[in-house]
């Protein structure tokens, strides 16, 4: 889909350089019939959009009382407050080091799925079915599952280890451990839709430029790295963009399988406002921290429209 | 395309039937409760599960004893999110006129303003006995020598050994209210005469471990006597009875006896199966487990009080649970009826019946008397042990529980700290951080509250 710039776009410039004079100089007709249109969307957004933002930054100024609500003016203090506090700073590391470990093994993992699974062999399409199954999968049939394996005492894992006669490994109760625990189920069920959307792009790159690299005496790992990925890096562009967000996000596995524990080493940041607005009632706390999560969540996105998408082949 | 065309009419019209049903049964089922010439009285609760169909069999009872009032029960989710929409809503047409709050949150409900102390009803009622409720209970939802909330579901913390694996390897069970050395006794033995098949004990990572632990050595954790003389304004979590408590789990973990269900609702289903499995032979949970535990098991099922620390006598423990309590936006007559449906409930064999199936204590004394409970102790005699544990404790300060708001993130500090000395951490510095923390949150609490 490469395009250069032709005639016709050439053509499309001038034609929208010279409406956009003449939207300036609109007459009342006209500025009635576009608030008529943008109004009720103008209307929705403000209501469901901008006023929660600007009140929630509103709360973050001050100190909400029992009863939530603004008691005593803060200024930057909750901020100044957060952003010192050791316990905050390690949530913003927990959630760093979470979001980059599921988008790292949910596209390495479901990459090499695909390109398994492109192959044309008889049977693949049970493997295809296999690979894509969690899709089907909820957030709560999940967790409930990994719960049941990561059980010290009846789980899958403990069961196997005893069997070998080694220490258990404490799954959920460890700390270190707890992190890795919550990234594999969280892969585990991004698998089924990453591997799916990956196996569509592998198979729609063109066969002929296979041939031509098997003609060249390309290897197939050589085929891999050079044809493969720099065709489908679109697709792959979207589901890390897909991935990281969802990340971010997360927090129905967070809170069936640890509730931001243990010694808040899986606390990520949505989980955590969650639990200091409608567990402790802290609403001034967890507004403050909605805002500095926004703020990451915009030069994410920014940084990655600005460095990945450059290096996408459209 | 023509067959698309074909499909989608009837997709339309079956949606649209499923969705009038749905909508129309919501309509007729609010007019045929308005029709009738109660007064209605909103309930919510937050008892799900088997809790819950016992709870409807109350309402129901109550109903149908009378013809001013109808009780409608509605279930609001957790007890940590119900309490923030019972705060948000108060003044408002949804709010209810009679809820359910759970212990920790006594000190938000009494400081919002919101509630008419139960106190005013029974001062005007000649009828209701209020010595014949369990003191300790009562003292948990007072201030200031008036009832605010009158406690409905309340259940004791107790320690569950395996009996049948006790006898099994020959060894002696721990006595009724045992020390923490005889529980470590009981543990290690467990351990070694199974040859490490069995793990000794576990304690799970529950912050209200930690508070009973603290009631049971009679040590108060915030100032004030834990908020029951004026506001709490300090904690100190760091003190000789939390360390003793935590030494002495430290203590089964390096011997490898214990095992680490960690936290939360997981951690409490993860324990009751490895018990029910014979993987654990010594828990601690509420009381109110008794059902489920009795239920499935195979084994025969000892109980024992919440043990304390050696070298000194039990204080008792506090209760845990929830009370009810009255809202004070709805008219005069609708609050009369909050009060009649409370007063139904602690009746004895509206009690006794709630205790068989939930596993919850009846509060009422005359409720042992009734056959509906002595059967239940002939058929298990354990399951007197937490009834009588509420009784013989004589309400103190120390174990009518801590009237200090910012509860629910204590629990989580205390949790953390807990789970710092689980995974290897030092007691002192693990306590330490969370007094930091715990007093750091009430004091922004108290300032953004206008309290001294």
């Amino acid at each position: 889909m490469l395009k250069s710039p032709t005639t016709e776009e050439a053509i499309e410039k001038k034609q929208a350089s010279s409406k956009k004079r003449s939207t300036f100089k609109l007459n009342a007709n006209d500025k009635y019939f576009s608030l008529l249109f943008l109004g009720p969307s103008l209307l929705i957004l403000g209501l469901f959009v901008f006023y929660p933002m600007i009140k929630t930054f509103y709360i973050s100024m001050f100190l909400t009382n029992t009863l939530g609500k603004t008691s005593v003016f803060a200024g930057f203090s909750n901020y100044a407050e957060l952003l010192t506090s050791p316990d905050f700073l390690n949530s913003l590391v927990v959630t760093l080091a979470y979001v980059l470990g599921v988008t790292f093994f949910t596209l390495a993992i479901s990459l090499l799925l695909a390109n398994l699974a492109s192959k044309k062999l008889p049977g693949i399409g049970i493997f295809r079915t296999l690979y894509s199954v969690t899709m089907g999968v909820s957030v709560s049939v999940a967790a409930i599952f990994w719960l049941f394996i990561f059980n010290p005492s009846t789980g899958f894992f403990a069961i196997i280890a005893n069997a070998l006669k080694l220490t258990p490994i404490n799954w959920l109760t460890d700390p270190s451990n707890a992190m890795w625990a919550v990234i594999i189920t969280t892969v585990w069920m991004n698998l089924g839709f990453t591997f799916l959307i990956l196996l569509g792009a592998i198979e729609s790159v063109p066969q002929t430029l296979y041939e031509a690299a098997s003609v060249e005496g390309a290897s197939p790992r050589f085929q891999f790295f050079k044809i493969t990925l720099p065709m489908i890096s679109p697709t792959l562009f979207f589901v890390s963009t897909i991935t990281i967000i969802d990340a971010f996000k997360s927090f129905g596995l967070i809170d069936l399988i640890t509730k931001g524990g243990p010694t808040n080493a899986t606390n990520m940041l949505v989980y955590r406002i969650y639990k200091d607005a409608f567990y402790s009632g802290n609403y001034a706390q967890a507004s403050t921290e909605a805002i500095i999560l926004t703020v990451i969540i915009a030069a994410f996105t920014l940084l990655q429209f600005k460095f990945l998408e450059k290096k996408v082949n459209y | 395309m023509k067959n698309t065309k074909k499909v989608i009419l009837p997709l339309v019209l079956v949606i649209g039937a499923i969705l009038v049903a749905v909508f129309s049964n919501i309509l007729t089922n609010q007019s045929t409760a308005s029709s009738n010439h109660k007064t209605q009285i909103v309930f919510w609760h937050e008892l799900g599960g088997p809790s819950e169909d016992a709870l409807k069999k109350v309402v129901d009872g109550f109903n149908k004893s009378q013809d001013k009032y109808q009780v409608v029960p509605k279930y609001q989710g957790t007890y940590d999110e119900a309490i923030q929409k019972i705060l948000q809503t108060h003044g408002s047409s949804t709010s209810p006129a009679v809820f359910q709050a759970f212990d920790i949150s006594t000190a938000q409900m009494i400081h919002s303003g919101f509630t008419t102390p139960i106190q005013d009803f029974i001062d005007k009622d000649d009828s209701f006995d209020v010595n014949k409720i369990s003191p300790v209970a009562r003292s948990f939802y007072s201030n200031g020598g008036k009832q605010q909330g009158m406690p409905f579901n309340t259940s004791q913390p107790v320690l569950y050994y395996n009996a049948t694996l006790l006898k099994k390897y020959g060894i002696t069970p721990p006595p009724v209210s045992p020390t923490y050395s005889d529980i470590t006794r009981v543990a290690k033995e467990l351990y070694e005469k199974s040859d490490h098949k069995v793990k000794g004990m576990t304690v799970q990572v529950y912050g209200w471990f930690m508070e009973q632990a603290l009631a049971n050595s009679g040590a108060s954790l915030a100032n004030n006597n834990d908020g029951h003389t004026g506001n709490p304004t300090e904690v100190n979590l760091n003190n000789p009875a939390s360390v003793k408590f935590l030494e002495w789990i430290r203590e089964n973990i390096k011997s490898g006896d214990f095992i680490d269900y960690g936290s939360g609702a997981s951690a409490g289903a993860n324990q009751t199966a490895g018990f029910l499995a014979d993987k654990v032979g010594i828990f601690i949970q509420s009381s109110a487990s008794i059902g489920q535990l009795t239920a499935n098991n195979k084994n025969e099922l000892g109980i024992t009080y919440f043990p304390h620390p050696d070298g000194q006598k039990a204080n008792g423990v506090a209760i845990g649970g929830a009370a009810l309590w009255i809202s004070n936006d709805k008219p005069k007559e609708v609050q009369q009826g909050a009060y009649e449906f409370i007063k139904y409930a602690l009746k004895p064999e509206v009690q006794a019946q709630w205790q068989k199936d939930t596993g919850y204590l009846a509060l009422n004394k005359d409720s042992q008397k009734s056959k509906v409970l002595q059967d239940l102790y002939k058929q298990t005699p354990a399951a007197k042990v937490p009834g009588q544990q509420l009784a013989t404790a004589k309400p103190n300060y120390y174990n009518s529980g801590i009237l200090m708001e910012g509860m629910q993130l204590t629990r989580q500090l205390e949790e953390i700290a807990m789970e710092t000395v689980y995974n290897g951490g030092d007691i002192n510095k693990a306590l330490d951080k969370a007094d930091k923390d715990i007093n750091a949150n009430l004091h922004t609490l108290n300032k953004a509250n206008g309290y001294k």
